[in-house]
């Protein structure tokens, strides 16, 4: 039966898992740029949500509009003032750019906000939710439930609609996309701001296990992720599940490079 | 042929960098008209398709497309302007279904029910790209894949069809379906600037031709007389 509870878990956790991957996701995919702010971005993300909480009351599932929004101006401005300068360039060149301005913003945020550990507290939480043997507590299903769901619309608009099939054009080829009278320099935007909350690592395992550029794969990825953490956690101690998670990149790396639900053409 | 013409070209010049590669390009299109270009390779053909949709600024010259000068035209500029460019090698969007491909030719447009009408009106011209829309455009043969990337075109709803390339690694059977279609196309009011490297096909299709070579346009006239020159039929058909 703990199985079963530890497989739960690990479905909770990678549904966030997902959720992070897919813009870390998309941008590599679409921009060809590998987005190492990703991480960073996330943990803003974070303290406009603790913050909101702890000053202003407001419930973190509410916060997120605030804090959607304030990174999505702040991604809106990182990619029109400085990525599109460099968005065809070789992939290391916005590599080391993005490294650059994730130590930035990095040690800003140290000096803004100490390295102190944060959490907060629910004044009112979900209580929690028992499904047989299984035991959750509800606001981290609550949580993951709205994961996927941004995560399957994110998808649905990629999907069916004329500036989604758009995105993916662009990310296959610049040039035909252009053609079709895309604005290749514009339509990149629209999706850093969507990074959302991440950690850069998990984001570059989700994205390997799943299948770079593609919305099910991060969301399989993501889940496949914390349900093997969660069991690695169990089995060998929670300190392996970071190498077990890496290891398997490598594995995966070797046996399938397109990832699992990579397709031809993303690679 | 007297009218304005829809597409002009005068005194093109482009290049690449220090290469140039256009020296002196000078042409029109009229309304309707099916016209092809024919050269060698490297003559320009490539380049001078890649100026006329904005993918490639030209260094000197102008392109006026109904009386309106496209300087620094991007390539939506020119979507807009009634110009679809079919390039060379297709380009198609290969891990995107056929459906989809066909409507990012529409990526511009806004009226729905037109938008529909016309990719009806695609699979009705290629009854096997209507079988296969939800396969990823990859899975086409060479030919079918000429139909999904002219009929990616057609759905910009063009006055001007640019084809860069028609025959070029197709089978026979394909070319000639291929151009059947494009003489219906052609017939029901779009114009065609027709790139082609096989010069028989081509002069048999077109109304008129120019002939390029090293980036300059050396000869221009109807089809049918290109087509019975003894220096076309030498330089460009091994024929003597």
């Amino acid at each position: 039966m703990i199985y079963l509870q530890i497989a739960a878990n690990g479905l909770v956790l990678g549904g966030l898992y997902a959720c992070i991957a897919v813009g870390f996701s998309l941008v590599w995919g679409v921009l060809n740029v590998i987005n190492i702010l990703h991480g960073s971005f996330i943990v803003l993300g974070s303290y406009v949500a603790y913050f909101a909480y702890v000053h202003l009351g407001i419930h973190p599932f509410i916060s997120i509009v605030i804090a959607g929004g304030v990174l999505y101006a702040l991604g809106y401005l990182v990619q029109a003032g400085i990525i599109n300068r460099v968005v065809t360039a070789p992939v290391l060149i916005t590599l080391t750019l993005t490294f650059g301005l994730d130590l930035i913003l990095n040690n800003a945020m140290l000096v803004a906000f100490t390295a102190d550990y944060r959490g907060i507290s629910l004044a009112h939480p979900l209580g929690s939710l028992e499904i047989g043997p299984v035991f959750l507590p509800g606001d981290r299903v609550a949580a993951m439930a709205l994961a996927i769901l941004l995560t399957i619309l994110l998808y649905r608009l990629l999907r069916d609609s004329s500036i989604g099939r758009a995105i993916i054009a662009v990310r296959m080829d610049r040039e035909a996309a252009a053609l079709m009278g895309v604005d290749v320099k514009r339509i990149i935007f629209p999706i850093s701001p969507l990074n959302g909350p991440v950690f850069l690592g998990k984001a570059f395992v989700v994205c390997v296990l799943g299948g770079l550029g593609s919305v099910p794969g991060a969301l399989a990825g993501g889940l496949l992720l914390g349900v093997i953490e969660s069991f690695t956690s169990y089995w060998l101690g929670p300190e392996r599940a970071v190498t077990v998670s890496f290891a398997l990149l490598l594995v995966l790396l070797f046996v399938r490079p397109s990832g699992l639900m990579g397709r031809r053409g993303y690679e | 042929m007297s009218t304005t013409p829809t597409l002009s070209v005068m005194s093109l010049q482009a290049g690449y960098g220090d290469v140039r590669v256009l020296w002196d390009v000078s042409l029109e299109v009229a309304a309707g008209e099916l016209v092809c270009i024919i050269g060698s390779n490297g003559a320009g053909k490539t380049t001078l398709m890649r100026c006329l949709s904005g993918l490639l600024q030209p260094s000197a010259g102008s392109i006026v497309i109904d009386g309106r000068p496209m300087a620094q035209a991007t390539p939506a500029d020119f979507v807009r302007a009634g110009i679809a460019h079919v390039p060379e090698g297709r380009r198609l969007f290969s891990a995107m279904s056929i459906r989809d491909n066909l409507l990012m030719g529409a990526y511009l447009r806004t009226d729905k029910g037109a938008i529909a009408a016309d990719l009806e009106r695609i699979y009705a011209m290629f009854p096997i790209l209507a079988e296969r829309q939800r396969q990823d455009a990859g899975t086409l043969s060479g030919g079918e894949q000429q139909m999904c990337a002219i009929g990616r075109g057609l759905m910009a709803a063009p006055r001007v069809l640019l084809i860069d390339e028609l025959s070029l690694g197709l089978a026979p059977r394909a070319v000639e379906l291929l151009s059947e279609t494009l003489r219906k196309v052609n017939a029901a009011g779009v114009a065609i600037l027709l790139v082609e490297q096989d010069v028989m096909n081509a002069l048999e299709l077109a109304n008129r031709a120019y002939v390029i070579d090293h980036g300059r346009v050396t000869k221009s006239g109807p089809a049918i007389g290109l087509a019975s020159d003894p220096a076309i039929c030498e330089a460009y058909m091994g024929l003597s």
